[in-house]
């Protein structure tokens, strides 16, 4: 089996068109992605005239209650009187301190979440605006030079952190663009194997080698396993050089993130396992798909077609889904692939949600168990492998089916 | 002679949308011995290729049997895969790996011992004077460097039988007769060859016996004066359109 992956490999990695295949599909995916996580958020959050978005505060000094009035004066906002360890982190949170007679505020707020961005400059003009009257209110009670005070600006506080931006694109969208890539080129490794090998008759060629037809398909399979992976990797160092030379180059506020951005966060031991693991999961789990798609398949063409659905699920699931953060679901656990790259992004973000992960490791045993117990079988037969009779998984099965019925009677 | 190979009573059907069950080989039988090369030879479509295709195990009979160098294809294929070398009709090489880097690998799959690969690989390329191209990737080479490359391949492991699927078809003279010279070579090393091929001439040329097959059926084998004889025509032609017609005239 060893030299039969070889031989399959050396096959692959020379074929120049299909690496240049591998390397601009994900590049062609990526303004996709982009476009998706842009449409599903607003999907998901609504339109801008239903959003509501409700706003903590805190009058820690025991004054500045009338704050709430000049909140509830903007429209779809909810102004609630909370403690700071009440406040939920969907919330905008404002704790009003004193400082020199006058309010101070400290603003928590999560920049990922598109409704707290839309309402924020509302809500500062709003606190600004409360600050001026209390200033002026201050200022005709003690008789101060107006000149005395300095102008007045609120430093919001993100909850993603301070290098909000280098652990997402680092922690996040990597390990999903490898995963895209991971799936493009598995996709396309397992139709040159197999209806690519069956229309050039090189299966011919295999078939009579002293090996079982298990071991061949299986050495294809490891094939197309260590070729994404290979692609994955590759993918993901790419990435990495291409992101930070990017942003380092054209934008200087994220040169500075980058600046005091601590490496150890993201490039550790365990970080690289999971994401070594969850690749090479995805490839198996994708080359167990796509090698049984594209085994039915005569010729290059055919098998093409045969994937393009699967490809175009399993890309575009993972994209609309894990990167606007969905919470866990048994949907998503029972989707393969999906769940591999959700089970990354929740490792990674030190989530151990370990209901899911336990569903998710469920279920993808269940998925190679109907595989490999209904979809293999059919691969091994001589039609399939040698690629005649224009046979459909389709027809396959309907043949099997009456086979059956037949015994019975 | 040793009996190398014995077919009996060789069945396969296979089942087509349009036309229904049809039965592509029908109730072969015929043997072949060391140092034998016996021809199938037969219109497109007659059902060579289903047979040569069961003999080398990629297919399963309906029904009948075959036996190779002492194995039975059905209860030990890779016995019989580890006694033969076998060539299908496309040359079907990997196109981006070297000649030298396919013998070696078959060489290696085939069980050949890996102590003698590389003199073996040296001399099976200086056999076929393959030196000149055996680094270059298959994909670049002409037709007929490619089908040399694919009985390099064949032979690699020294198999004992040869099931060489229309291996001069689409070549031109010269690469042809190299060939058959080739072939003919390996017939005198006690080789059993079985060749198939719808070129009269090339069958009459150099095979010992040879089996006329017509949709599916054998309908007479031996040697060429044999076919003469019992014909009573002298061009393998004119041979082989009357075994078909007399054979079509019996059906109806």
């Amino acid at each position: 089996m060893k030299i039969l992956v070889k031989i399959y490999l050396k096959d692959l990695l020379r074929n120049k068109m299909l690496g240049l295949m591998v390397l601009l599909v994900p590049v062609i995916f990526y303004p996709l992605i982009y476009w998706g996580i842009n449409q599903f958020l607003m999907v998901r959050a609504g339109f801008a005239e239903s959003r509501t978005v409700t706003v903590d505060f805190y009058p820690a000094a025991g004054k500045y209650n009338t704050v709430e009035d000049s909140l509830t004066a903007l429209k779809n906002i909810i102004a609630i009187r909370s403690l700071p360890e009440q406040s939920d982190n969907d919330h905008i949170y404002i704790k009003i301190d004193e400082l020199d007679g006058l309010p101070y505020y400290t603003v928590r707020l999560d920049s990922s979440n598109s409704a707290h961005m839309q309402f924020y400059p509302l809500i500062e003009e709003k606190l600004l605006e409360y600050y001026g009257t209390q200033k002026n209110a201050l200022i005709s009670q003690s008789g101060y030079d107006p000149g005395y005070f300095s102008p007045f600006t609120i430093e919001p506080r993100n909850t993603e952190g301070d290098h909000e931006v280098m652990t997402k694109v680092l922690s996040l969208l990597i390990p999903l663009m490898s995963v895209i890539s991971v799936i493009a080129s598995v996709a396309a490794a397992s139709v040159e194997i197999t209806s690519g090998h069956s229309e050039d008759k090189t299966m011919e060629t295999s078939l009579t080698v002293p090996a079982g037809r298990e071991k061949i398909i299986i050495a294809k399979f490891i094939t197309v396993v260590i070729y994404g992976m290979l692609s994955g990797v590759l993918n993901f160092i790419f990435l990495i050089s291409f992101i930070i030379t990017l942003f380092k180059t054209f934008l200087d506020a994220v040169a500075s993130d980058i600046a005091g951005f601590d490496w150890a966060q993201v490039i550790n031991l365990r970080i690289m396992s999971i994401s070594f693991l969850a690749l090479l999961l995805t490839s198996f789990f994708v080359a167990v798909i796509f090698v049984t798609a594209s085994g039915f398949a005569s010729k290059r063409k055919e098998g093409s077609i045969f994937v393009s659905p699967f490809s175009a699920l399993l890309t575009y699931l993972p994209l609309v889904l894990v990167i606007p953060a969905v919470e866990p679901n048994i949907f998503i656990a029972a989707a393969p692939v999906l769940n591999i790259s959700f089970t990354l992004k929740l490792l990674i973000e030190n989530n151990s949600d370990w209901i899911f992960i336990s569903e998710t490791v469920l279920f993808s045993v269940l998925w190679i168990f109907f595989v490999y117990r209904f979809l293999f079988p059919f691969l091994l037969e001589e039609e399939v492998l040698l690629g005649y009779s224009g046979t459909s998984l389709i027809k396959k099965i309907k043949s099997k089916w009456s086979d059956g019925r037949n015994n019975k009677n | 002679m040793e009996e190398t190979i014995k077919i009996k009573d060789l069945c396969k059907e296979f089942y087509d949308p349009q036309r229904g069950t049809v039965k592509a080989v029908d109730n072969i039988s015929f043997s072949a011995y060391g140092g034998e090369i016996f021809g199938l030879l037969g219109p497109n479509g007659a059902g060579k290729t289903t047979t040569l295709r069961m003999m080398a195990t990629l297919m399963q009979p309906n029904s009948g049997s075959i036996e190779i160098a002492g194995f039975d294809t059905s209860e030990k294929p890779e016995d019989v895969r580890r006694s033969i070398g076998y060539m299908s009709s496309n040359t079907a090489l990997y196109p981006r790996l070297s000649p030298r880097e396919i013998i070696t690998y078959f060489a290696e799959l085939n069980d050949y011992s890996a102590q003698d690969i590389p003199i073996r690989v040296e001399q099976i390329i200086k056999y076929f004077a393959i030196e000149d191209y055996a680094d270059t990737y298959t994909e670049k080479l002409s037709t007929g460097m490619k089908q040399i490359t694919s009985i390099a391949r064949t032979i690699i492991h020294d198999p004992p039988v040869l099931i060489l699927d229309e291996p001069s078809s689409g070549l031109d003279v010269i690469v042809s007769q190299k060939i058959h010279t080739y072939i003919k070579d390996l017939r005198s090393q006690g080789k059993t060859i079985i060749f198939s091929s719808h070129n009269m001439g090339e069958v009459e040329k150099i095979c010992d016996r040879i089996g006329i097959i017509n949709n599916g059926r054998l309908l007479a084998t031996g040697t060429i004066q044999n076919l003469r004889e019992l014909t009573g025509e002298f061009y393998m032609e004119d041979v082989f359109i009357r075994i078909v017609n007399e054979s079509e005239k019996k059906t109806a």
